[in-house]
Order: structure tokens, then sequence, then C-alpha cells
């Protein structure tokens, strides 16, 4: 799978397995994975997150080249596991109902 | 600030609620959930969806309604009409359409004797026609079903002749949220939660902020809170038998890191339109439709009853359109945060009715910040035992109700 993020972000090109197309894909990756390895994506993407979206905002979500598509889906991992880190400080929501329960019947992808 | 922190505010302009307990037996009781099932759900106009759900001729969406024993069929006919259906063949009554939603180019075809219809419900072909006797195809269509819009939403009404007209259904309304932006708006997801509770519980659980700041981890102070840190609503309204409640954004809500950007890059999100009465506004359209405007955006619910401890909770969350990717970042954000939020709700659920089921709990006892409940559960009472003083139920009134249903 090509990893390859736009230029200057090639560092961020460790985290390539949560760079997740789908709501659902990003939220089973957040729920699979320690805090030590959610901290390691939140860590690294918080302080350049406006320079990353401003990057982003040259393109329109139709037409994205696919690097900068790869930057998109790790940044919306990033809103996923931001709630975990800010909000639970653990992977799951504390004291909610099995996460499965909540079944997605339509959603809209990038 | 607009909201008033005093104490048993609501009841002084709702002194007709009343403030004794309320009931529970409406949750728990199977004959009351069939009394629910003919006066409240055969009779109200039952939301249905967007009609950005059906986007061209021919666009059809499935909906089975355990509430009503049917199958519904919701399509929009080649004149751009949409009409409801039940999905059943008028031959022998095979289900008509399987797929959840589609496209259908040409005609419905049975599959049993293929029969078949166009969007219109019409029947246009019988196999083997000239062998029937005295067959009459133009007055042999698929069963209609009261349908009708409202700012875009499809309602339905199971009654063959409803009492009312949607747009009197609804007429309290309207001044209020007349002119609110839906068409800008887009579903970004649904979720489609089934629960062991009474479809009540679950209404119940969402129809007030009290909880807000014990239960919720995600969102505690959002709105404001008193000296106490008791969370208090900007206002009640009542719509007749629907009603909404309102909050300001607490002034003193602590936004996280990645909150704060991304309220600064998506501003429309925080945008409050003219027709909203508070920052966030939480509509219960009865019987089981809930409209929440949370600035910028809005969220609906369906919470469908399949029995009378199980029920369907189908959330939809809608955004502004956007080709913007910040402003999709935004997006999600938001929609994470208010799903986890859910969550944290839905772990309740379950275990309240378990609760009622024991028969621990004969009434529940309502706070002043709980008045919507209190409002709703009188609307509940009135429209299956038909009392006037629907808080405070006789058994000899039941039993008459009841009595006159056999």
């Amino acid at each position: 799978m090509n990893t390859q993020l736009p230029p200057g972000l090639s560092d961020l090109e460790r985290f390539a397995d949560w760079m997740l197309p789908t709501s659902v894909e990003r939220n089973s990756k957040r729920r699979g994975s320690s805090m030590d390895e959610i901290n390691a994506l939140y860590n690294a993407l918080l302080p350049r997150l406006e320079e990353i979206l401003a990057y982003l905002d040259q393109f329109s979500l139709e037409e994205m080249p696919q690097d900068a598509q790869r930057l998109l889906f790790l940044s919306l991992s990033l809103a996923e596991v931001s709630i975990a880190v800010e909000l639970f400080h653990e992977p799951k929501v504390t004291g909610g109902c099995d996460p499965a329960r909540f079944v997605v019947t339509r959603d809209l992808n990038p | 600030m607009k909201t008033v922190m005093a104490n048993r505010r609501w009841i002084k302009e709702n002194p007709d609620l009343g403030t004794g307990p309320v009931p529970t037996e409406t949750c728990t009781s199977p004959e009351l959930f069939e009394l629910e099932r003919d006066r409240i759900f055969r009779r109200a106009w039952l939301s249905m969806g967007r009609e950005e759900d059906l986007p061209e001729p021919g666009s059809y969406v499935v909906r089975d309604l355990a509430i009503a024993n049917t199958s519904v069929l919701l399509v929009r006919g080649k004149d751009r009409r949409i009409r409801a259906f039940h999905n059943v063949c008028v031959h022998r009554g095979n289900r008509l359409v399987d797929e959840e939603k589609g496209l259908c180019k040409g005609r419905f075809v049975c599959r049993f004797h293929s029969w078949a219809y166009d969007t219109a419900g019409q029947l246009t072909w019988v196999s083997d026609e000239a062998n029937f006797y005295d067959i009459e195809k133009s007055a042999l269509g698929l069963k209609p079903i009261a349908a009708d819009l409202w700012e875009g939403f499809i309602f339905i009404n199971l009654n063959p002749h409803p009492s009312e007209t949607l747009a009197e259904y609804m007429a309290g309304m309207v001044p209020q949220i007349h002119g609110y932006p839906f068409d800008q708006q887009r579903l970004l997801c649904r979720y489609r939660v089934e629960e062991k509770a009474n479809w009540k519980v679950i209404l119940d659980a969402q129809n007030e902020v009290y909880h807000l700041p014990f239960l919720h981890i995600t969102y505690p102070d959002f709105c404001p809170l008193n000296e106490q840190k008791f969370s208090r609503i900007q206002k009640f309204t009542r719509f007749g038998r629907h009603t909404a409640y309102s909050t300001e954004l607490n002034p003193d809500h602590q936004m996280t890191p990645v909150e704060s950007i991304a309220i600064n890059v998506n501003p429309r999100g925080g945008q409050v339109h003219p027709s909203m009465i508070g920052w966030f506004d939480f509509y219960t359209v009865f019987p089981n439709f809930c409209m929440l405007f949370l600035a910028g955006t809005y969220v609906t619910y369906n919470i469908w009853p399949i029995a009378v401890d199980r029920s369907i909770w189908e959330i939809s969350m809608y955004q502004p359109a956007t080709s913007k990717p910040s402003e999709r970042f935004a997006q999600e954000y938001n929609r994470c945060r208010l799903r986890d939020l859910l969550q944290e709700d839905a772990s309740n659920h379950e275990a309240i009715q378990a609760s009622l089921n024991s028969g621990a709990l004969s009434h529940f006892q309502l706070q002043d910040e709980e008045i919507q409940i209190r409002h709703f559960h009188k609307e509940v009472r009135r429209h299956i035992f038909g009392e006037e003083n629907g808080a405070t139920a006789t058994n000899n009134n039941r039993d008459a109700v009841e009595l006159g249903l056999k």
C-alpha cells in the first residue's frame, strides 16, 4: 500500500495504519489501540493540525491528490482519537454501551 | 446570559402539568403498549426521513414498522410526488419489495406471480389476466398510506382517514422553525441502535439536560450551570402535543485543544440560525421524532417501538454540505464526540428498563428541569386513555377504556 504523504510530512508516514477511509474503521482502530499508540498519534499530529488543514484546503474534497487524501484520513483519525485523549483518558467510552450496538446504516465518506 | 437560574420556574408557566410523580406503567405494560399501537402510532403523523432520501423519480425506501405490523414502501413517482404504500402485492399479499432502498427504473414486480405496479402504485400488469374473473386493474393499485411533507421531512399516517392534515398536526411549530435551511444540510451518517428498552425510556433520557453534569464526560458543561453546578435550560416551549427545550451555550464551557481548532476552521458549525430559540434546541415531535438543533448542525431521532421493552433508536446527523477538507475535519470531530456522548446515554437505557420490569418502581420522580418529560407522558396518557388530566389516571377510567376495546 502506498503510504506517501505530501512533501514535508514524511515523518508522519509511520502512522500509515491510521490512514483509514471510513469512520467505522477509524473508531474500530481507536478501540483496538493502546493509549500509548493513541497518544503517539495525537502528540505527533496536534501541533501540526492547523498547518495540515490549511494545506488540505488547497483542494476540494471531490478532487484531492492521493497523498493529500491519505493526509485527510490521518487527520480524521486524530478527530477520532482526540476524544479518547482529551476526555476519556482511555480508548473506549468510559461507562458507555457496547459500541458495536451503534450500527452505521448511512455514511457519507469523503 | 438569558438563562434564569432560579428554581421551579417552569411549573409557574405550566401549572396544568402538575407536580406529582409520573406512572411508569406505560413503559412495562403489554396491554398499554397495545393501546399505544392503536391510539398513538396508528393515528399520529410519523416521520419517515427526508425527501432527499428519495432524490429522483423511481427512488424508493422500504421501512418495516413493527409498531404498525406493516412494511411501508415510500417512492417518488415520475411526477416527482412522494407516495407511501403498504409494501404488499394486492394479489395474495406477498411482500412486494425486499430491498431496503433503491431506484425503480420501470415497475415493481412481485416475484410470486409477476404482478407489476408503477411508481404511482397503479397495477399495470397481471400475468394470465384473461384467466381471472371480472378483474379491474385500475381499481387494484397498491394500498395507499397518507403521506405528506413538512419542511422536507416525509411523514405518513396509518389512519386511512387522518383526523388532521400534517400541516394541522405541525401547525404550532411552524412559526418557530419555518425558514431553517434544512436543504443546505446533508446527511453525514445514520446509526441504528437496537435496545431492550421501551421507546419512551430512550426518549426521556434525551429529553432533559439535568443529567449532563453527572453522566457525561463528553460534555459535562455545555449548557449553563447554576452556582451549585446544576444545569438550567433557557426556555421550555409547548406547541400543542409537541415541545422544545432550549439551552444557551455555557460561556464557561472549557474547550479541548482539538475542539477549539475544529471550531476555528468551521465557523458555520457554530452559527445559530434566527429560527432557533437557543444555542441548542431539542424538539420532541409527538410521538417518536426528535429534532436537535446544535448551533449550525442538526440531528434527528426516530425511536421505533418493537415491543413494550424493545425499540430501535435511529440517529441521523446532518451537517452543512461542504467541499472543504478543514470543514470535513470539524464535522467528523462533531460526529465522533456526539456518537460517544450518545453511547454514554445508551448505557443507561437497558438498565432502566430492567429495573422497571422488576416492578420495583411504580412512579418516576420529576423535577422542574424535567418538565418536558412530564408533558410527554401526559400526552401519551391523554392519547391512550383519552383523559384530560393524563397525569392522574384512575384505574376505573382505564378499565373502561380497555373494556371499550373488547
